[in-house]
């Protein structure tokens, strides 16, 4: 039941992205809100968790875009999966930094893929420009993204759970 | 790491790779084209239930540019107009010297179809939307698409039976062979990843300068030529550079595009080498 909950709002999400999202550029680029929520829920619940999400949200995000699904999923998985394992380091202990600091780390890898991708496969060399205008302000205007949806994250999450002052 | 985060990470990973091999051999066509035709109609609907908030966002973004934008437009809507007076009279003297049948030719009125975009290309690296005709209304690829004010928007890159993606001339893979239409210097005018649009290959002795319009050039048999793709914004010369750097602003904005026409008459010819 789980799985099937966690997978219908990974596909509304993706189709919210595809759809709703790219229509709003800030700073020249569009946010990601589907990474931020994806991140957001890594940090309350774990990569567990995540998972299954990512695989649907990669899926869908990439037959409805046309970026090859596949290396959207890659994308993903890549950056999301240490985003995992550095949670589990524990080295923070507030949820809302990790998830700052999470998002902003997989927001440049993410990024950077689909960056590199467009670049190996004919797109214009520059990495000045790919990173100035593309990879560095998604990953800002990403974080900004945090403080409501890690609110509302928070807020999704069992009360014995979401009363604690750290992530477990 | 526990067994199912490890079981998910390789099933992920490997699903990844077989797609990607999949998508290459276009395995997945049929499968991105069902599921864009089932999908499109929620993200019609999903798209023009947030237009409202999407806008109000982008004008809190745009807010601090829009106030110069403004005095620019109203500046350059007077200067239109008064360019447009001018052209009405050189337009009925062209016409009863019969030089306006060429461009009758070039653009016959049914040649062109008409066509909605119903999606995005969903990352920020690519500049590429999806339109509601296909090969099965004669959409081929290699066709050029424009804007209803017929400048150019892109190329149809890839086709369905039933929609089609287009390729901007913004997308950092475009690159479309171009001329200044009052020195006629040429050039090629390429996408970057910012979403520009950048003249390149401008010598330095080529006059070029802030105002001037950029139209195709039609060499290279890709883009018939004569049609607009922009007008120049800022023209950079450094004695040390072999070019000029040139930035094009498009006369329509490419991010909101609704509706484009696609020119059915045209077909890009390949000049093989001799």
């Amino acid at each position: 039941m789980r799985y099937v909950v966690g997978g219908s709002l990974s596909f509304l999400l993706a189709m919210f992205q595809a759809s709703s999202v790219e229509q709003v550029h800030v700073a020249g680029v569009v946010p990601n809100v589907m990474l931020v929520m994806l991140v957001c829920w890594l940090v309350v619940r774990g990569l567990d968790d995540v998972l299954p999400m990512v695989a649907v949200a990669g899926i869908t995000l990439g037959l409805v875009g046309l970026q090859s699904p596949g290396v959207v999923l890659l994308a993903l998985l890549l950056a999301i999966a240490p985003a995992g394992f550095v949670r589990e380091l524990h080295f923070v202990r507030s949820e809302f930094l990790l998830a700052v600091v999470l998002l902003f780390a997989a927001s440049l890898i993410y990024e950077s893929l689909l960056l590199a991708g467009v670049m190996i496969t004919g797109g214009a060399f520059d990495l000045r420009g790919g990173f100035g205008d593309v990879v560095l302000p998604a990953a800002v205007v990403n974080v900004c993204l945090v403080p409501p949806i890690h609110l509302v994250m928070r807020l999704a999450r069992p009360a014995a759970a979401r009363n604690r002052y750290s992530y477990s | 790491m526990t067994a199912r985060t490890l079981a998910w990470t390789s099933f992920i990973a490997i699903a990844a790779l077989l797609m990607m091999a999949a998508s290459g051999l276009t395995l997945l066509d049929p499968v991105e084209s069902g599921t864009l035709s089932v999908t499109s109609p929620v993200q019609d609907v999903m798209s023009d239930t947030t237009r409202p908030v999407a806008d109000w966002i982008n004008n809190i973004a745009d807010a601090g540019a829009l106030s110069d934008e403004n005095k620019e437009l109203r500046a350059e809507n007077e200067q239109l107009r008064s360019e447009l007076a001018r052209a009405r009279e050189a337009a009925i003297e062209a016409e009863q010297i019969g030089e306006l049948e060429a461009v009758r030719q070039q653009f016959p009125a049914d040649d062109f179809r008409l066509a909605s975009v119903i999606a995005r290309d969903t990352s920020n690296v690519r500049s590429l939307v999806a339109i509601d005709v296909g090969s099965g209304d004669g959409v081929r690829e290699g066709m050029i698409v424009v804007t209803e004010g017929r400048s150019l928007v892109g190329t149809v890159t890839k086709t369905f039976d039933d929609y089609a993606w287009v390729m901007l001339i913004t997308d950092p893979k475009s690159a479309v062979s171009a001329m200044v239409q009052e020195s006629r210097a040429e050039g090629v005018v390429a996408g970057d990843y910012g979403g520009d649009l950048v003249m390149e290959f401008v010598g330095q002795g080529a006059v070029v300068k802030t105002g001037d319009f950029v139209i195709t050039s039609g060499l290279g048999g890709g883009y018939p030529p004569g049609i607009l793709i922009g007008r120049i914004s800022n023209v950079q010369k450094t004695e040390q550079d072999l070019f000029q750097s040139v930035h094009v602003d498009h006369l329509a904005s490419l991010s909101d595009l609704e509706r484009v026409l696609v020119l059915m008459s045209f077909e890009p010819k390949e000049i093989e080498r001799p």
